[in-house]
């Protein structure tokens, strides 16, 4: 398929009814696939870092939280309803082994822990989740299904 | 405290002096390393955002090897040699004899002669560095991966992005018997390392 919506790192991009959202090669950071299954809509958001701290707050797709409320308030300008949204992760892999390597490889279990709990507040339940490890994943998100796929190297693909 | 972003051209110039002599004593690593002439060409600097970096290495998806150093001290920041193919074979070749067609075919000893030509490299570079500023870094133990290369460069990416919507690069083409190989040693030193190397090498224009 050539149709697909390329979602960046620090990005986000939403699909009505038919399309395929792709995000590539997340290590620590985390895709968030978000679906209103009435209608249909699926945003995907492709997050680096738990939480925003910045000042100016320019990009607030980067971060987990900043960026999962943005999606919703996206989504509920195109029509969707919180109470309907629901979520799936994956990502929050620890890329590199690092003895005592500061603390580089907790970002991805923060990033997974800062998505988990804003969900949680934002009451958007949680469906599945693919999260952790150690290796990298590319994650595909189907508008029409709701349907998510992860690609990982060496690994048979995963379909939930 | 300048960013990425602001640095103007006689800083960027000197991060590319920077770039290029350590590139060269880490050329000069690999060159006793292999047991060939390994010689570099005009280094680059490249401040990039974090999609267009992943263009620029080729891809997010492409399956490469990488060597991650962290550095502390007066220097804080991470070190990442991006191995891709042609580089792997290239040690390889010279180091055990034999070449590999893809990265599942690594062995114990592939993967641990891989580790150590990126650790020789990346502690030449610091040290090259770090004699030319005048200040003491401190390296860790190098770790190393095999994975999608966008996952390995977003490490560093993620390591300083709540600092800046930028990555930089210092790198150059080592040019083996006569063969370009494109060298990704990249340096990512943190906002506030970046600004006191400056300073410590007088050019800093605040």
């Amino acid at each position: 398929m050539n149709d697909k919506l390329v979602v960046g790192i620090a990005d986000m991009k939403m699909a009505r009814q038919n399309g395929m959202l792709i995000t590539y090669a997340l290590g620590s950071c985390i895709g968030i696939c978000l679906y209103d299954p009435l209608i249909q809509l699926a945003a995907l958001v492709h997050i680096m870092l738990p939480l925003n701290m910045e000042t100016g707050r320019k990009s607030p797709l980067k971060y987990a939280d900043t960026g999962i409320c943005e999606t919703l308030r996206q989504m509920e300008l195109q029509g969707g309803a919180r109470s309907r949204i629901v979520a799936k992760i994956a990502g929050g892999a620890r890329m590199f082994e690092t003895p005592g390597g500061g603390n580089l490889g907790n970002i991805g279990q923060r990033n997974i822990e800062s998505t988990h709990m804003v969900l949680r507040r934002e009451g958007i339940r949680l469906l599945r989740e693919d999260v952790g490890g150690t290796t990298a994943r590319t994650l595909l998100f189907d508008a029409a299904s709701g349907q998510a796929c992860i690609r990982s190297y060496g690994k048979p693909e995963l379909i939930f | 405290m300048k960013n990425y972003e602001d640095l103007n051209g006689m800083e960027l110039d000197t991060i590319r002096e920077i770039g290029s002599i350590g590139t060269g004593n880490a050329a000069t690593a690999l060159s006793s390393m292999l047991g060939c002439e390994v010689r570099i060409d005009m280094p680059e600097v490249r401040i990039m955002g974090y999609n267009e970096a992943i263009d620029w290495i080729g891809g997010p998806e492409v399956i490469t090897a990488g060597v991650l150093v962290h550095m502390s001290g007066e220097l804080n920041g991470i070190m990442l040699s991006v191995q891709q193919m042609e580089f792997v074979n290239l040690v390889l070749e010279r180091m055990m004899g034999r070449t590999v067609q893809d990265y599942e075919q690594l062995d114990e000893l592939d993967r641990s002669a891989l580790v150590e030509v990126g650790n020789i490299m990346i502690s030449t570079f610091i040290n090259a560095l770090s004699s030319l500023a005048e200040i003491t870094t401190h390296l860790t133990v190098p770790a190393f991966a095999v994975d999608m290369q966008g996952a390995i460069l977003t490490v560093p990416m993620a390591e300083f992005g709540g600092q800046s919507d930028y990555i930089m690069t210092i790198g150059a083409n080592f040019i083996c018997n006569g063969k370009a190989v494109p060298c990704r040693l990249l340096l990512s030193p943190d906002i506030r390392s970046l600004n006191f190397l400056l300073k410590k090498l007088g050019v800093l224009d605040e």
